[in-house]
């Protein structure tokens, strides 16, 4: 689905990200992970054309993303924000429904999914379609920004520390309803994150970045278990029980979040 | 309270004037505003996406903001002339800091989140603009057009100077003719229009989202409408412009009386003195009021039309003296009549042309004036007293402040101290009653019309006779303020119309008259 080669970026005198190749199959969820600077939010905004790199190509469904014109690219990779990048000045409505207006949908197809994905991400679409987004929590203004970025179908999702911002038990929670929605199948979903538990949690294969390179690439269970070298075995160390407990079944997390969500109502 | 009623009874009075003046105001406002925004908003925009330009461009405009507004106009005059022209360029170069700054405040100052995202979306640089970046910018734009806006109508009183009209027409006409009335008429419209255009943009600055996109849509057309007044009070045409200064606008011996005596119907813009003679020099203007020894008739080869029908009063000049100095000096009086008779209008013509034209002192003109006439004698060095000369603040006083004051110091045993510059009229004539000076050259017409103020019937019957004005202030002066008038001096310093020679003779134009039925013709 997604080929990049040899890709570099600098700033100034910093190598950002330095000769990166890899590819992703289709439907495959992809988790960059590293300490901030590593490089790997640039290397995510490679794929949609926010960066351009100095040199090395970039290959979306076999076409090279160079030759199509940004803002077609951009209009079929959803994007969700760390800070929800929603418009201040935009219903919640208006808001999910930039991308579908931009393609030219018309305007009962854009409610109908508009309070469809309301509804899949529990915000009742009565109450909230009208709001701004002032007006919501910070939780909720991170489920809509996941809604707009889901809104015109997507086959590429870019997540730049989507639930960064958040505390953690509104963060489990969010995580909880986004994994739950079954048109998360068939996308191919790259997510920047520096939260091992997360990145263990939604990840078919983490790629472990540091200074603008790939120190491993695996799956979870070989960056947990044959690590590479120091960097990597050093990254897990602090969280390595209960990152294994979780590998080997000793920890049941969706009990886990079950809690944490039973916690937070009784707070509330 | 009697002010107040008499302010309302003005207004009542000038309602059409005032209505024609506050529309041209609102006009000029508009048409200065609209171009800064076009101007000013596509070049906020631009130095927001090359910010290496911004700094040049908001110095320049900053650099514009901080000249003077007067001597903006001023330097707008030998590159634009006079008229609607130069006016609205400088206004809305006045205008333009305040709309470019806020632009780049505004948008520079839209949350970065936002503009990735809306990158990110796929949305083109002109969709990011219109939906996200100009929306979200919107209050503080529209701060920086409330501020243009109350700025521009300020300094649009500003216009009249340069025959673009305007409320500043009533405000420089009251100022010149000392009438609060009239000013009031003018500044406290002009104060109510900036109150309330701030209000309403101010309303609008905190609308809400769909209030913008409304706002956006519906004000291009209303700015074009109110640009429109501008054009609408246009009065009947001809082929002859006239300027006149304000204070000649309100006065019954200047713009009224021609019309109700003559009945002239001619084009006219209200101008500044200062600009008025150059304007019609360069054939801006047809005719022009002014006075009939000014300098500048000379240095502009301009021709006097005859008044004649009698409508400005005459305005023979003579030295007016306190009775107690002149019972104490005796010797005084004869000394000062001796200029009597001796200077006619066009004698004082060209002495004011030497003074304001080749920059000679005053002084050293009245010195080749009295040795040119025998009449010149050096300076006795005395002691037996001091005479306090007053002078307005215009050259023909200082030159006539001078003669005297030679006069005095050749042949008599007394000194002089001239205090010249005592701005006008009032000044004088308050310091000659309070004993701060003992004498002064004043104007039969000024003391009638600006000091005595007799009943319009008594001035009707005394108007264009030279003779029974002079008595009638002279008697007056005695009784009221045991002032005495001495020998008029002998020039007219009256207020005269007057027109390129050249175009005067080819339309065979002499006389006020003449003018009249030549714009008759004209017309049909």
């Amino acid at each position: 689905m997604i080929v990049v080669k040899n890709i570099t970026k600098t700033f100034g005198a910093h190598k950002a990200v330095d000769d990166i190749s890899f590819s992703v199959k289709e439907g495959e969820n992809l988790v960059f992970l590293g300490t901030s600077g590593c490089g790997k939010t640039t290397l995510l905004k490679m794929i949609n054309r926010l960066i351009e790199p100095d040199s090395g190509g970039i290959w979306i469904a076999g076409q090279k993303i160079e030759d199509q014109r940004p803002e077609e690219l951009r209009k079929k990779i959803g994007y969700v924000f760390q800070n929800t990048g929603l418009f201040p000045h935009y219903t919640i409505e208006e808001n999910i429904g930039i991308v579908p207006r931009l393609l030219g949908w018309d305007k009962g197809k854009i409610a109908a999914r508009t309070s469809d994905l309301l509804e899949k991400l529990h915000l009742p679409s009565d109450q909230y379609r009208t709001a701004y987004p002032h007006e919501l929590s910070g939780g909720q203004q991170q489920r809509v920004g996941i809604a707009r970025a889901l809104a015109a179908y997507p086959p590429v999702l870019l997540m730049d520390e989507p639930f960064g911002a958040l505390d953690p038990i509104t963060r489990a929670s969010v995580r909880k309803d986004f994994k739950k929605l079954d048109e998360l199948r068939s996308k191919t979903i790259i997510l920047v994150t520096h939260d091992v538990q997360e990145a263990f949690e939604l990840a078919d294969r983490i790629f472990l970045l540091d200074k603008g390179k790939i120190v491993q690439q695996g799956t979870p269970d070989q960056l947990l278990f044959e690590p590479s070298g120091d960097y990597a075995r050093n990254f897990f160390e602090d969280q390595r029980f209960q990152l294994e407990a979780g590998r080997i079944g000793a920890t049941d997390y969706p009990a886990l979040i079950r809690a944490f969500d039973h916690f937070r109502k009784r707070q509330s | 309270m009697d002010e107040s009623e008499s302010l309302w009874q003005f207004m009542h009075q000038q309602s059409g004037k005032l209505l024609q003046q506050t529309l041209q105001h609102i006009g000029l406002t508009f048409i200065s505003l609209l171009i800064a925004v076009l101007i000013g908003l596509p070049l906020g925009i631009y130095i927001t996406r090359h910010k290496r330009a911004a700094g040049l461009v908001l110095g320049i405009a900053g650099v514009l903001q901080t000249i003077p507004s007067i001597a903006l106009l001023g330097f707008m005059i030998p590159l634009l002339g006079i008229g609607p022209l130069p006016a609205i360029t400088a206004l809305f170069l006045y205008a333009l800091l305040p709309v470019i700054r806020n632009t780049y405040t505004g948008i520079d100052g839209v949350d970065p989140g936002v503009r990735e995202a809306a990158v990110a979306m796929g949305m083109t640089s002109t969709q990011r603009l219109f939906r996200v970046d100009l929306v979200l910018a919107f209050p503080v734009i529209m701060a920086g057009i409330r501020t243009a806006t109350v700025i521009t109508v300020g300094v649009a009183t500003l216009a009249a100077y340069i025959a673009a009209g305007g409320l500043g027409e009533f405000i420089f006409g009251g100022i010149a003719l000392n009438n609060t009335n009239m000013i009031l008429a003018g500044a406290i419209p002009a104060a109510l229009l900036a109150i309330l255009l701030d209000f309403l943009l101010s309303l609008l600055q905190r609308t809400s989202t769909k209030g913008r996109r409304i706002t956006l849509r519906v004000m291009p057309p209303v700015i074009l409408l109110l640009s429109s007044f501008y054009w609408l009070p246009m009065g009947y045409s001809s082929r002859l412009l006239a300027g006149f200064t304000p204070e000649f606008m309100g006065r019954k011996d200047g713009d009224i009386g021609l019309r109700s005596t003559y009945g002239l119907q001619i084009r006219t813009v209200v101008i500044s003195d200062a600009v008025m003679y150059k304007a019609i020099y360069n054939g801006k203007l047809d005719v022009i009021s002014g006075y009939s020894t000014d300098g500048r008739l000379e240095a502009y080869d301009l021709a006097v039309l005859d008044d004649d029908k009698k409508i400005f009063p005459p305005y023979y000049a003579a030295p007016v003296v306190r009775r107690d100095v002149l019972q104490q000096h005796p010797e005084l009086a004869p000394v000062l009549n001796m200029l009597a008779g001796r200077i006619n209008d066009s004698v004082m013509t060209a002495l004011n042309y030497r003074v304001e034209y080749l920059h000679q002192s005053p002084e050293q003109c009245a010195h080749d004036f009295l040795l040119s006439r025998g009449l010149y004698r050096s300076p006795r060095n005395g002691n037996k007293g001091v005479i306090r000369l007053g002078s307005k603040i215009f050259p023909e006083q200082y030159i006539l402040t001078n003669i005297y004051a030679q006069l005095i110091l050749g042949y008599t045993d007394l000194t002089v101290d001239s205090k010249t510059g005592l701005g006008g009229t009032k000044i004088c004539f308050e310091a000659l009653v309070n004993n701060r000076i003992d004498l002064y050259p004043e104007y039969t017409g000024t003391a009638l019309l600006a000091i005595l103020r007799p009943p319009p019937g008594e001035t009707e019957r005394l108007a264009g006779n030279r003779d029974s004005v002079y008595n009638y202030v002279r008697r007056r002066f005695e009784t009221m303020y045991d002032l005495e008038w001495l020998d008029p001096i002998g020039f007219n310093n009256a207020y005269a119309l007057m027109m390129r020679r050249g175009q005067a003779q080819q339309l065979g134009i002499h006389t006020i008259s003449d003018l009249v039925d030549y714009l008759k013709k004209d017309k049909l």
